[in-house]
């Protein structure tokens, strides 16, 4: 019986052997090619992060670092707002992230189980938002937030965070679409506010989609350097993002190595919440982005 | 149970509370920033004075007509949307492979969407390293096979190419996720059926599979317009512009006129013109595309 199953196993891999044709090499070299562009930068960046500055230039940037010397990180934290950053960036995202996914799922509930007169110039304001280049709009957006008394405060970016946008409103429409109208209806029956029926049984359903738009997020305001580096330009309200450029203008830590230092220690949070949660990332995107 | 009028009211103030602060959030930081960006780019605002003066149409003027950097750094923008285009059909190749045709396909699709995630800053120090005229590496390859040092990031010639390429290894990802997520929402008995026909992989790419991810192709092709048009922060963090405007895109243009020479309303003109060319552009794209499909 064993053996029967062990040649069994030898065919099947026999023939899966076959199947590897020139093509097929072809394709995996083409990968690993692709996985070559993007891993040798960060790889350079992680091995300069513990060199000297002499070695960087008389060394390959390939050579892994002799000893893990340290000295760049110690100078970075230092020299640099690390923790300061570290500190706001994880309060934006925190703070930024459990606001919007609140604030997108009420309109997407709102946009998807109810009509009123004014549901279709609703949307058409999301989607004006999408249109508007932000970059720009900032300048304009500038002087708002001065009137407000939030110049300089974390508050400021996270009224901009928090805001819904249409991909999100799109997302979750999609998620809501298959939720039958019926359980709403049944529940209803029962008694239930609606209020009950997005916070009991919409928003539990939504997960899935919020994990994806969450992450999503989070990314984003992690890495997001402009926002925080117009309105925030304190000292005291670093973020990650704001930090590392601080670290470039920096003449102590402008050097090579101890800017390769600060770009991991920046790149670590992403990195970390990209390869818990990727699931979530693709499986999201695959659910929602693209279903017309 | 609720009575019928219970119920409206309900509604009525489900309605209300729920959207009361997304409509302010977008009503006060989109759509108003909007209406007095349009508003303040009729005057001479240097973003500090209490007091503006309205000047008609002169800021638009003033960039159409007598502005060549403007139309300099647009041009630059070029650069990064041609780059961009030109590697769609590159990216939906790989998408393809990537969607159940190749092996280990789920490390690759890992490792293709990973530089997306990265922090832009920190990926501007990365390139910065690599594309360095001094310890830099790619110039030190270019050494070992006795080729001459290029100025990746020094010659006005070069650098918009350079920083094209960190764009593109920055973001081909999301699009290759986009389209990959697009693939897989295909029943798989569409191209099975293709195939008991007779049709070998290029047709059945062509002419069934591309067809039926045209949405996801338009969005990407719109993403495009807007991201290539309002690149920023990798030529503000690797070449603050330089080498002497040579990598200037309109937004880091832009951002300049508005809080380095204290000219808001000619910067507001800027980003109404900007906005105005990507409706354009989005507009025509889609046209030519539909065209095409």
């Amino acid at each position: 019986m064993e053996g029967n199953i062990v040649t069994n196993k030898k065919t099947i891999f026999k023939t899966a052997r076959k199947k590897v044709n020139g093509w097929e090499v072809l394709k995996v070299l083409l990968f690993v090619f692709i996985a070559a562009i993007v891993i040798l930068p960060m790889l350079i960046t992680l091995f300069a992060s513990f060199k000297t500055l002499p070695q960087i230039g008389s060394e390959s940037a390939l050579k892994p670092p002799s000893v893990l010397n340290l000295d760049n990180y110690k100078d970075v934290i230092k020299n640099n707002h690390v923790f300061t950053g570290l500190k706001n960036s994880t309060i934006l995202v925190v703070v930024s992230v459990v606001l919007n996914s609140l604030l997108s799922t009420m309109v997407a509930y709102c946009l998807t189980r109810f009509n009123f007169k004014l549901k279709k110039v609703y949307l058409a304001v999301f989607l004006i938002g999408m249109v508007i280049p932000g970059t720009v709009t900032e300048i304009s957006r500038f002087g708002i937030m001065v009137n407000l008394h939030v110049y300089d405060t974390l508050l400021a970016p996270i009224l901009i965070y928090a805001g819904a946008d249409l991909m999100q409103i799109y997302i979750y429409n999609q998620f809501l679409s298959q939720i039958p109208v019926s359980i709403d209806e049944s529940a209803m029956m029962d008694g239930a506010s609606y209020f009950t029926i997005y916070w009991k049984i919409i928003f539990p359903m939504v997960v899935p989609a919020t994990a994806t738009l969450g992450i999503l997020k989070a990314v984003d305001v992690l890495n997001d350097m402009y926002i925080p580096f117009l309105y925030m330009p304190g000292a005291n309200h670093k973020t990650l993002s704001t930090m590392l450029f601080a670290c470039i203008q920096d003449p102590r830590t402008s050097s090579i190595p101890k800017l390769s230092a600060a770009a991991v220690i920046v790149m670590i949070p992403t990195l970390l919440i990209y390869f818990i949660f990727q699931k979530f990332i693709f499986s999201g995107i695959a659910a929602g982005a693209v279903k017309e | 149970m609720f009575k019928n009028g219970d119920v409206k009211m309900q509604k009525n103030i489900i309605l209300v509370t729920f959207l009361f602060i997304p409509t302010i959030l977008i009503l006060m930081f989109m759509i108003y920033p909007l209406i007095k960006l349009i508003g303040l780019s009729f005057t001479n605002w240097d973003g500090l004075s209490p007091t503006y003066k309205y000047v008609g149409f002169k800021n638009f003027k003033k960039i159409i007509f007598d502005s060549p950097e403007v139309w300099a750094a647009l041009k630059n923008n070029g650069v990064y949307f041609v780059g961009h285009i030109l590697f769609i059909p590159i990216e939906l190749f790989i998408a393809f492979l990537l969607d159940n045709r190749v092996r280990c396909c789920k490390l690759f699709k890992t490792i293709t969407f990973l530089p997306y995630i990265i922090n832009g800053v920190a990926v501007a120090c990365m390139f910065s390293f690599l594309y360095s005229s001094q310890d830099g590496v790619l110039n030190s390859v270019l050494q070992f096979f006795n080729l001459g040092k290029i100025g990746w990031l020094s010659d006005p010639n070069i650098v918009n190419y350079s920083l094209t390429a960190v764009s593109l290894w920055r973001f081909s990802g999301i699009h290759i996720i986009l389209f990959l997520a697009a693939f897989q929402s295909l029943p798989p008995d569409m191209t099975e059926a293709a195939v008991i026909d007779g049709a070998n992989s290029f047709q059945q790419f062509y002419r069934i599979v591309l067809p039926n991810i045209k949405p996801v192709v338009e969005i990407v092709l719109f993403l495009n317009v807007r991201g290539a048009l309002q690149v920023f922060d990798i030529p503000y963090v690797m070449t603050a512009g330089g080498p002497n405007h040579a990598s200037e895109t309109f937004t880091v243009q832009t951002i300049n006129t508005a809080f380095q020479y204290a000219d808001f309303g000619r910067a507001c003109a800027m980003a109404v013109v900007l906005m105005i060319i990507i409706i354009i552009f989005s507009v025509i794209q889609q046209k030519l595309f539909n065209l095409k499909g």
